[in-house]
């Protein structure tokens, strides 16, 4: 009890979302076993392709088993969910392993707790690559050198991947440059000219196809074919206080990412329920995959290219970051 | 003499210097990671502005902000004073001036990006499609609202129609026109910023934004801290060039007042 007085005591501070989940947690104490009790636990996830394991595994009742009764709100981003969840507002999230690696080093403490997606490794049919237009004469990697590229986040994964790329395909990295723009802002920005090149991932990137984009860096596979991309993460504070609840979303969200890999197709089917996605571009897209290991060596990779291109000052405790 | 610029002097900066102690000392202890101390704000002020983002950051977000203003108050009292002398004009396009004055300037960036491109020329026309409105539809008001008896002596002394128009049209409209400017400059800084969310490579709004993506949180705070600045600093030069310019309107109220 001790536990759930301790996330009460937290979470008294904050909002009255996270108030109320804290007395849920509380009143059903009483129940019995351990395994009868449920915890209200509120995730914060980007709406987009990447997170489809956890819906699916929501409708699937994986969370439900665990004794989480699961609510989902979405954020714009890493830079929303990650506040969200250091304030106890959101018990865990979902963001880019670079931003987690950014918040470490600013002495944010954050603690993965499960994969997000990962690269499908394969340069050619990745969920995410830079296009370019239709009679643009770049055709590789190292043609970008020079060039507008369109990114969402400057200084993030899309920028340090692509940087990695280019370099070694030969192209000097540091003269390309990046224009931030919204994924949705993308294709238009492409078609006019007014950026030489756009990194994208799905749906934008079916969606640039059918515009007669042609993808000319796979950023992602090309960095490392097991590169992944994303993770759940809860803030160090929960996962030093109540380790039981980390471990059973930990279960659940192994259980959903299982459940994900093993039927696409009801993950494509499940795009429509939380995003603008129709079934057209939902058949066509290319999923992530969604391993259920956490990938050290990417974390790693990533803190690197965050160090190689200025970043983050210093080496990050990437130990303080994994479980 | 002396004791009255004193009191001026607590006037000005009692209640600052009040709310900056309060918060230096209810945030002393602060181990909010989004709330920290006002001192380590304080630390990273001069350090993240005034080591070369003055020429890099603040500069560009200036000027966009001046062209952008200077634009609106141009095409502002031009088509406002043109509407304003025209009732017939005014009934013809009022409707889509409240139509278009509706609709927030953030919602238009996307369009301004597809046809003016995703350069300066965006960010000055997002601030303009803002500053306009508040200046335009002061200077209608402010025209039609000028005396018809002093239009209709000017007409019949054969005064040139620039002469009427810069002595008697604007200057009689210039305290309305001065409203509508001061409002819109309120709103040209806050378009500023929003203008430097979508495809900005520099600015203010840029830079602020990117330390609260990277979780450079003391940093974020001092960026907000000179807006807030930029805004005192602005509003001060606002009120020095309208107490000029309508030097002449303050002494007829103040006459009107004592007579």
């Amino acid at each position: 009890m001790t536990r759930k007085r301790s996330i009460a005591a937290a979470a008294a501070a904050l909002a009255a979302s996270a108030a109320l989940a804290a007395c849920g947690g509380g009143d059903d104490g009483g129940d019995g076993g351990s395994g009868s009790e449920t915890d209200q636990v509120t995730v914060g996830v980007i709406p987009i392709v990447d997170v489809a394991p956890i819906y699916l595994g929501d409708e699937q009742g994986f969370f439900e088993d665990e004794g989480i009764d699961l609510t989902l709100e979405t954020g714009q981003g890493g830079a929303a969910i990650v506040p969200g969840v250091a304030s106890g507002q959101f018990q865990f999230g979902f963001s880019n392993v670079t931003s987690l690696i950014l918040a470490e080093s600013q002495d944010l403490p954050l603690t993965m707790v499960a994969p997000g997606n990962s690269t499908t490794g394969e340069v050619g049919d990745d969920f995410g690559a830079v296009v370019a237009p239709e009679g643009s004469d770049i055709a590789e990697p190292a043609d970008l050198a020079g060039k507008r590229v369109a990114v969402n986040t400057l200084n993030n994964i899309g920028s340090t991947t692509i940087n990695k790329v280019v370099r070694d395909d030969g192209g000097d990295p540091s003269t390309i440059e990046y224009v931030e723009l919204g994924f949705p802002d993308m294709p238009g920005a492409l078609s006019n000219g007014q950026v030489d090149a756009a990194w994208v991932v799905e749906p934008f990137l079916a969606i640039t196809e059918g515009q007669g984009a042609t993808p000319v860096a796979w950023n992602f596979a090309a960095t490392d074919p097991e590169l992944m991309i994303a993770a759940y993460f809860t803030s160090e504070q929960t996962a030093q206080s109540d380790p039981d609840l980390v471990e059973r979303f930990t279960n659940a969200m192994e259980e959903s990412l299982q459940y994900a890999s093993d039927n696409p197709d009801e993950a494509r089917a499940i795009l429509s329920s939380y995003t603008e996605i129709d079934a057209e571009t939902a058949e066509q897209l290319t999923l992530p995959t969604w391993p259920t290991e956490i990938n050290e060596d990417s974390v790693q990779l990533l803190a690197d290219l965050a160090l190689e291109d200025g970043l983050i000052d210093s080496e990050p405790d990437i130990e303080a970051m994994l479980p | 003499m002396i004791g009255r610029i004193g009191m001026r002097l607590v006037e000005i900066f009692a209640l600052p210097v009040v709310l900056t102690a309060l918060w230096w000392v209810l945030s002393a202890d602060s181990t909010n990671f989004f709330f920290p101390p006002l001192s380590s704000i304080v630390d990273v002020f001069v350090p993240t502005w005034f080591e070369g983002r003055i020429l890099d950051d603040v500069v560009p977000s200036l000027l966009r902000l001046a062209a952008g203003y200077l634009l609106a108050l141009l095409v502002g009292i031009l088509l406002g004073s043109a509407i304003g002398s025209s009732t017939r004009l005014r009934q013809f396009c009022e409707p889509v001036l409240e139509f278009l004055r509706a609709i927030p300037p953030p919602v238009l960036v996307p369009i301004l990006m597809l046809f003016a491109g995703v350069d300066n020329t965006m960010k000055v026309l997002v601030i303009f499609s803002g500053c306009i409105w508040p200046i335009l539809l002061n200077t209608v008001e402010g025209v039609r609202g000028v005396d018809p008896v002093l239009r209709d002596t000017a007409r019949s002394y054969r005064m040139p129609w620039r002469t009427t128009y810069v002595h008697l049209v604007l200057r009689g409209a210039s305290p309305r026109i001065a409203a509508g400017a001061r409002q819109a400059l309120a709103i040209g800084i806050i378009l500023m910023v929003i203008s430097e969310m979508f495809a900005a490579t520099n600015g203010i709004g840029f830079t602020t934004i990117q330390f609260q993506r990277s979780f450079a949180i003391p940093e974020m705070w001092s960026g907000i801290i000179l807006l807030g600045f930029i805004g005192l600093g602005l509003s001060l030069l606002f009120r020095f060039a309208e107490s000029r310019v309508l030097r002449w309107y303050e002494g007829m109220r103040r006459q009107e007042r004592e007579g």
